[in-house]
């Protein structure tokens, strides 16, 4: 039970987004909710790349400090999996792109609406 | 949209140097450490956006307008395509062609590289130009919020 921890840590934040999204009336609220969903399953995924080598603590996959000497059999056997890693500097570029426009949509809105709050948006004409 | 002050335009003309800098390091050592072109695509794109931001939408869309980034995009896309194709020398699609080593060098790991170059292009250029058009929006309000002509 202890081993999935970080998992339900980001299953966790993933319900709080989804609870911002679902019953806040906030426009602004509700785009911090689809955020807190992204960085959550960022996060989970780069989590599932992790593991607990048998001798020595886990290694970042970087290069190693000068003054450190760690063999490369050394390295390859104590680091983590690099590869969830660098997908998911791209997904933080995808999810900047989706913030930035959604943003701009309710930056829109306020200027034609005059109000950030979704029930009053629905009742007036534009 | 106006520009700022002559210091804010000096300061951020000398700044782009170093941004510019940083960002192609980013990129060019994408198999060694985190980054890659999609980081430091991000990198160079915020650097013009700092001079957009400095110098004002309308003088920048004048050096570098939308067109140009649209011209570079593409160019980042067809780059990639043809590090794809490229790798049919060695006989599969994608596959790793050039010389790599096992190990932290720069030049250790094959194609790579190029592909990185070529998603920063892309992704730089694409940033700045949905950055231009985004900031076309002209907030139309009272009489206060006009921009200053000749000035």
């Amino acid at each position: 039970m202890e081993a999935y921890l970080p998992y339900i840590l980001c299953v966790g934040l993933f319900a709080i987004g989804l609870y911002a999204i679902a019953v806040k009336k906030n426009l602004i609220k509700i785009i911090i909710g689809i955020i807190l969903i992204h960085h959550s399953t960022n996060l989970f995924l780069v989590l599932v790349g992790f593991r607990l080598p048998e001798n020595g603590s886990p290694l970042a996959p970087v290069k190693p400090a000068p003054h450190e000497q760690i063999s490369k059999a050394e390295f390859l056997a104590r680091s983590v999996d690099p590869v969830p890693q660098a997908l998911m500097l791209t997904s933080i570029v995808i999810g900047l792109s989706i913030t930035a426009l959604i943003v701009v949509i309710a930056i829109r809105l306020h200027e034609k609406y005059g109000t950030y709050d979704l029930t009053k948006i629905r009742e007036l004409r534009g | 949209m106006r520009g700022m002050t002559l210091i804010v335009k000096t300061t951020a003309g000398v700044l782009l140097g170093f941004i510019a800098l940083f960002g192609l390091h980013v990129v060019v050592t994408g198999h060694i450490e985190p980054g890659g072109g999609f980081a430091g695509g991000v990198i160079l794109a915020a650097g013009l956006l700092l001079m957009v931001l400095a110098f004002g939408a309308d003088e920048m869309r004048e050096r570098l307008g939308e067109r140009l980034a649209v011209i570079w995009e593409s160019v980042g896309a067809i780059g990639f395509l043809v590090v794809a194709l490229l790798g049919f020398i060695a006989g599969a699609f994608f596959s790793n062609f050039l010389p790599r080593a096992t190990g932290f060098e720069l030049f250790a790991g094959g194609s790579i590289p190029f592909a990185d170059i070529a998603i920063a292009l892309n992704v730089g250029a694409g940033l700045f130009g949905a950055f231009l058009m985004l900031a076309a929006y002209r907030t139309a309000r009272g009489k206060d919020q006009t921009e200053g002509r000749g000035e």
